[in-house]
């Protein structure tokens, strides 16, 4: 039984248990909107990476080099189009 | 052909690593597909017309029924890959059976949540915010039914043939697929969600 439940896994699932957690932490107690992004921004980050290299083994494969190029540029991309639509959609407004 | 033992048997032999490899350039591109939505859904939010906003109509309780029961299906998926990498198909496939069943369950709190949005007169049609919120998470919840229809059909093939290099392969796929909605739904539950809420 032991074998089945192996503890990387387990310490995984809790530790992404536990960042749900923290970040629901934004909704209970009053801050600041850039606070609370910065927390939610974090945890998003982390849950990702535990998923990531916990369970989907990203560094094991042996073209891990061309998978972190594929996902750094699918972020990069990613990114680019979110903020890009954001600055010129909503901020792009605001500099005066 | 050429088979490398020491790697797991998802790996082993060319064209199996290939596939693997095929799968993560689809899942960048999948990164690429739920960023325009958030882009567009960021750009949104706040326009909610004469229609409700975030606050009215998020309720945290039935969230946090989905984050837990995609969390726990992201966890049983991976056990399900440890079993079979030792060569257990019957744990595997059980793990793989709880997969699905925790995804279905978390379909049906989200078919629910639309169901209460649009008898409170939120529909697709009602504000820019809804129809941006509606297509981010429909799109999301298609992926799931999606993969609760593959997943179903590979542990009918799992069940007659057995881990071999395709199966285990195709398995090895399908786990990578499961943990990426995974972590698309961490996106959506922090930031549209909780920053909604906030």
């Amino acid at each position: 039984m032991k074998k089945l439940f192996p503890i990387q896994h387990v310490m995984g699932y809790l530790f992404s248990l536990i960042l749900s957690v923290v970040a629901l932490s934004v909704i209970l107690w009053d801050m600041s909107v850039a606070l609370g992004l910065t927390i939610l921004l974090i945890c998003a980050a982390v849950q990702m990476s535990v998923q990531l290299f916990m369970f989907m083994h990203i560094g094991e494969n042996k073209s891990k080099t061309a998978l972190y190029t594929n996902l750094g540029y699918a972020l990069l991309v990613g990114l680019i189009t979110i903020f890009g639509t954001l600055f010129t959609m909503i901020w792009g407004y605001q500099i005066k | 052909m050429k088979l490398d033992n020491t790697l797991p048997m998802e790996y082993r032999s060319e064209e199996n690593s290939n596939r693997i490899l095929g799968f993560w350039l689809f899942l960048g591109a999948e990164i690429v597909l739920f960023s325009t939505l958030f882009a567009v859904y960021l750009t949104l939010w706040t326009r909610t017309g004469s229609g409700p906003d975030a606050k009215e109509i998020f309720e945290i309780g039935p969230v946090l029924i989905e984050t837990f029961l995609l969390l726990t299906s992201s966890f049983t998926c991976g056990l399900a890959v440890h079993s079979m990498r030792l060569g257990l198909k019957k744990p595997s496939m059980v793990f793989f059976g709880i997969t699905l069943l925790l995804g279905l369950g978390f379909l049906g709190v989200e078919i629910m949540e639309f169901v209460t949005y649009v008898n409170e007169g939120a529909t697709l049609q009602t504000s820019a915010f809804l129809s941006s919120l509606f297509v981010l998470l429909g799109t999301h919840g298609l992926h799931v039914l999606m993969g609760l229809l593959w997943g179903g059909g590979l542990m009918l093939q799992i069940r007659r043939e057995g881990y071999t290099l395709e199966t285990s392969n195709k398995s090895f796929i399908f786990s990578l697929y499961w943990h990426f909605l995974d972590v698309v739904w961490i996106f959506i539950f922090s930031f549209v969600y909780l920053k909604g809420l906030m």
